[in-house]
C-alpha cells in the first residue's frame, strides 16, 4: 500500500501552518482558499485537518466516479486532474467528502508534493503524518465535516 | 522595487455614518512603523483628538496584523488592537493570538481602523472588497463562544470572528475582546468596541499574500521549526503551558503575589501548579494561528461541581489571577472563573486581582458580607471567585463596583480601600512581585498602558539573571535599570509590530528577524533600524500619554510596593523604597531622553520624526 496523508485529528492544535507551507511550496503565496489540505477551527474543543485520501476513503463521493469529462485519473495510488481536459465545471468541488478539491482556472488537488508532503514536514504535533492510510482516522473527519 | 508581504492598504469605517474608505501607504510607513502594534499606534497617536472620551465615538479602534502575519514564521501570527483605554486613559494596545489579523490581511488591508458610534448594535462584515455594517440586535446579550458560532453559521465555517461579551457591552474597564478563545485582555479595549455598539468584526479573505522570496521564507521556517523542536521550553510549554514555572517563581523566586500581594509565596499552590493539574485535565493542545510550539491548552472538567468546564487555558498569568491573588486553591474553580471571563469577555488579570482586592477589604472589614453578596473570606474562595467573576461580567451588586478596576472601585468604596489597591495608572499587575524584582517594578511604571509584564518582558532578565547581551543582572537592585528596561521596551514594540509571540523572543532576539522581514516584504533592515522603530511607537504611546495628562505622579508604584516589605519565602524584606523607585525613573528619564516628569522632547520626537 503506499504512503497517504493521515489526519490525526486528536493532535491537530489549529496553528494552519501546513496551509501556509502547502501554498507557499505550490504557488508561492500563501492562500488558505486554495491549500490543498484545510484546518477546521469551530471551536474552543475542536480543531482538526481535512486531507485529500487519493481514493482510499471517499466512497460515493469520489471525484474521478462524478467528473462528467473523466479529466480526473486514478493511477498508481494518486489522483490528479489532467489539466487540459478539466472544463472547471465544478463538479469534483461540490461532491469531494473532504473539501480539499480545489479551483482557479482548473480544478487542483494535493500531490503529495512528489512524495516528501511540506504540510507533514511543517507539523510538529503529528496531526498530519505520512504512513500507510488508516481508513478509521479519514471516517472521524468525515464525521467532523458532516457536523458542519 | 516594490514592497512585498504588505497589501498597502487600510481600511477606515465610520460606524456613525455607515461609510468606508480605503487609504494607501508605502515603503516609508514600514520603515516608519513597520506593522501590528506600529500600525496602531500611529492611527490612535493620529486619530485620537485631545482629551477624548475612550468610551466616545471619537475614539479610534484600530487593528492590524504584524508585519509577519499570514506567512508561515513560527509563532508569528499575532494581531495588535489599541485605543485610547478607559481604565488609564493611556494609548492602550493589547496584542493576541487570534486569526483576525491574518484574515484581513487576506481580505486586503494591514489594517482596520474603526471611529464613530453605530445607532444600535452592529457587527462590521468584511470579504475582500465587500464590507457590511450588520445588525447585532440578536447578538447583544450573548456570550464570546455563541456570538461566533451564530456567525459562522450565517456566513460560513471559514469566517473569522472578533467580537465581546456582556462585559464590553456593559463598558467595563476590563472588558477583553475575543478571537479564537483567544483574548485582547488589558486595558478595556473591549468596552472600547461596547461604546461603539460593535458587538463583533467578521472577516473572511480570500487573496493571495505575496512574499519577496518565498524559497528562503519556506528554507526559514524549516529552520526554526527545528530550532524549537530542539528547545527544551517547546517540550516544557506543551506539555504544560505557559503556568509551566510556576512552581520555580513561587519558592525559588519568591515573587508569586497571594492574597492581594499580602504574601508572595503561595504554600497552597499544589493544585494550580500545571505540573499536579496538566496530566489530569488536558485533553489537547491548542496553538494560535501560525504558532508551531503550542502552549495552548484545552482544559476540561468532566465531573464534580464544575463538571463541563471547556476553556484555552489555564494560563500563567491566570493561575495567579483567579488562583494565588484570591489565595484560591482550588483549581477546577480557577478553570470555572476563566471560564466565566472567557465567555462574559473580561480579562482575567485585571478581573482577578480586582476580585483578591476585594477580598482582603473584606478580611479587614472594609466591606461587609451584605455588601459583597457572599462570603468573600479566604477561606471560601473556591465558592466566591467565579461568583464574582459573574457579578463583575454583568455587573451585579458589589460587581457593577469592582467592574471599573481597583482604582475606581477604591475611590468609590472609601473607608482607606485605597491602601489596598494594587495598580500603576489604574491597571492591575500580572503575576510577579516587583517588590523582588526590582526593574521589573520600574516596567510596571512606564508601561504605557499601565501595570504590565509585557511592554518590557522585565522579568525574564531579572528572574533568569541574564537576557541578550546582559548577564549577572541582580533583581534586588535598583542601579543601572533604567536604560535597560528603556531598551526592552523598544525591543517588545518590534516584537508587537511583526506579530511576533514574546515566547519567541530568546529564539530570534532582534538580529534574526531582518532576514525574516527581507524574505516576506524584500525590505532590507539593520538591527538598529529595527530597534529605532520600536523606539519611535514607545514614544508616540509617551507623546500621546503625557497629552492626555498621565504624568510621572500617575506612574507611581503603590503603598504596598512602596511600604510593605515582601513577609515570606527567598526574597523576604525586599521592597522598592521611594528612593529607588525616583532612582529608576530618573534613570529611565535620561535615557529615554525625556523630560523628569515624563514627556518626550521635541528635540527627541524631532529624532525620530515624529510630528
Amino acid at each position: 500500500m503506499p504512503k497517504m496523508l493521515v489526519p490525526y485529528p486528536e493532535n491537530c492544535t489549529g496553528c494552519r501552518f501546513c496551509e501556509m507551507a502547502c501554498t507557499i511550496y505550490h504557488e508561492g503565496v500563501v492562500n488558505h482558499a486554495t491549500a490543498r489540505l484545510q484546518v477546521h477551527r469551530r471551536n474552543v474543543k475542536l480543531d482538526f485537518p481535512s486531507v485529500c485520501t487519493h481514493c482510499v476513503s471517499c466512497g460515493e463521493d469520489c471525484c474521478v466516479l462524478h467528473c462528467p469529462v473523466e479529466a480526473i485519473k486514478h493511477e498508481n495510488g494518486r489522483v490528479f486532474v489532467n489539466q487540459d481536459e478539466c472544463t472547471a465545471c465544478g463538479t469534483c468541488v461540490e461532491v469531494c467528502p473532504f473539501g480539499v478539491m480545489r479551483m482557479e482556472e482548473k480544478a487542483f488537488n494535493c500531490d503529495l508534493c512528489g512524495g516528501d508532503p511540506t504540510c507533514v514536514k511543517f507539523c510538529p504535533m503529528k496531526a498530519i503524518v505520512y504512513e500507510e492510510p488508516k481508513p478509521e482516522q479519514y471516517e472521524k473527519v468525515k464525521k467532523l465535516l458532516g457536523e458542519e | 522595487m516594490k514592497m512585498k508581504g504588505y497589501t498597502g492598504k487600510i481600511l477606515k469605517v465610520d460606524l456613525t455614518s455607515e461609510k468606508w474608505h480605503i487609504k494607501t501607504f508605502d515603503e516609508k510607513h514600514v520603515r516608519n512603523v513597520l506593522g501590528g502594534q506600529g500600525f496602531c499606534v500611529d492611527i490612535v497617536y493620529r486619530g485620537v483628538p485631545a482629551n477624548t472620551n475612550p468610551l466616545g465615538p471619537e475614539n479610534v479602534l484600530a487593528i492590524a496584523g504584524g508585519a509577519f502575519d499570514g506567512f508561515p514564521v513560527g509563532t508569528g501570527g499575532k494581531v495588535a488592537f489599541a485605543a485610547k483605554g478607559p481604565a488609564t486613559n493611556t494609548l492602550v494596545e493589547s496584542i493576541m493570538g487570534g486569526s483576525i489579523g491574518p484574515e484581513l490581511r487576506h481580505a486586503g488591508y494591514d489594517a482596520l481602523e474603526i471611529t464613530g458610534k453605530a445607532d444600535g448594535p452592529a457587527y462590521i462584515f468584511i470579504e475582500d472588497d465587500k464590507i457590511e455594517i450588520n445588525d447585532a440586535s440578536d447578538l447583544w446579550g450573548k456570550d464570546t463562544r455563541v456570538v461566533p458560532e451564530t456567525l459562522k453559521k450565517r456566513h460560513g465555517w471559514d469566517v473569522k470572528v472578533a467580537c465581546i461579551g456582556v462585559a464590553g457591552e456593559k463598558l467595563s474597564n476590563m472588558a477583553c475582546i475575543d478571537c479564537d478563545d483567544r483574548q485582547s485582555g488589558r486595558g478595556g479595549l473591549g468596552a472600547v468596541m461596547g461604546s461603539k455598539n460593535l458587538k463583533a468584526i467578521v472577516v473572511r479573505g480570500t487573496r493571495d499574500l505575496v512574499p519577496h522570496d518565498p524559497k528562503k521564507l519556506l528554507e526559514l521556517a524549516l529552520h526554526y521549526q527545528k530550532i524549537y523542536e530542539a528547545a527544551p521550553s517547546f517540550v516544557e510549554d506543551t506539555k504544560y503551558g505557559t503556568g509551566e514555572f510556576l512552581g520555580w517563581v513561587n519558592k525559588d523566586r519568591g515573587v508569586f503575589p497571594t492574597r492581594n500581594w499580602q504574601e508572595s509565596v503561595y504554600n497552597d499552590r499544589q493544585q494550580i501548579d500545571p505540573y499536579y493539574w496538566a496530566p489530569k485535565y488536558v485533553t489537547k493542545n491548542k496553538a494560535c494561528f501560525a504558532c508551531t510550539k503550542p502552549c495552548g491548552k484545552l482544559f476540561e472538567v468532566k465531573s464534580g461541581k464544575f463538571a463541563g468546564v471547556a476553556i484555552d487555558g489555564i494560563e500563567y498569568e491566570t493561575l495567579y489571577s483567579l488562583g494565588g491573588t484570591c489565595g484560591n486553591p482550588d483549581v477546577e474553580s480557577v478553570a470555572r472563573a476563566n471560564e466565566l471571563c472567557d465567555l462574559l469577555g473580561l480579562d482575567t488579570i485585571s478581573c482577578g486581582v480586582t476580585i483578591g482586592f476585594a477580598m482582603e477589604l473584606y478580611q479587614r472589614g472594609i466591606i461587609s458580607k451584605e455588601e459583597a453578596g457572599m462570603d468573600l473570606s479566604w477561606t471560601n474562595a473556591s465558592d466566591a471567585v467565579p461568583k464574582m467573576v459573574e457579578m463583575i461580567g454583568n455587573r451585579r451588586g458589589l460587581g457593577d463596583v469592582l467592574a471599573s478596576g481597583v482604582k475606581v472601585a477604591a475611590k468609590k468604596i472609601g473607608k482607606g480601600a485605597e491602601r489596598y489597591a494594587i495598580h500603576t495608572k489604574g491597571l492591575e499587575p500580572p503575576a510577579y512581585d516587583v517588590r523582588g524584582m526590582k526593574g521589573h517594578g520600574l516596567a510596571y511604571m512606564t508601561s504605557t498602558r499601565g501595570a504590565c509584564h509585557l511592554r518590557a518582558g522585565f522579568y525574564a532578565p531579572e528572574l533568569v539573571g541574564k537576557f541578550w547581551k546582559w548577564e549577572g543582572i541582580d533583581r534586588f537592585s535598583a542601579a543601572g535599570k533604567g536604560p535597560m528596561v528603556a531598551t526592552m521596551e523598544n525591543f517588545m514594540c518590534v516584537y508587537d509590530s511583526v506579530g511576533l509571540c514574546k515566547f519567541s523572543r530568546g529564539f530570534y532576539l532582534i538580529a534574526k528577524l531582518p532576514e525574516v522581514l527581507e524574505a516576506i516584504s524584500g525590505l532590507k533592515f539593520t538591527e538598529d533600524e529595527l530597534l529605532e522603530i520600536g523606539e519611535r511607537i514607545h514614544n508616540m504611546k509617551g507623546a500621546f500619554n503625557y497629552r492626555e495628562g498621565v504624568t510621572r505622579k500617575d506612574w507611581l508604584l503603590p503603598p504596598r510596593i512602596l511600604e510593605d516589605p515582601i513577609t515570606d519565602g527567598v526574597s523576604k524584606g525586599s521592597k522598592i523604597s521611594v528612593d529607588e523607585m525616583n532612582l529608576m525613573l530618573d534613570d529611565y528619564m535620561k535615557a529615554r531622553g525625556w523630560t523628569p516628569d515624563g514627556q518626550p522632547t521635541k528635540e527627541k520626537l524631532k529624532e525620530l520624526g515624529i510630528e
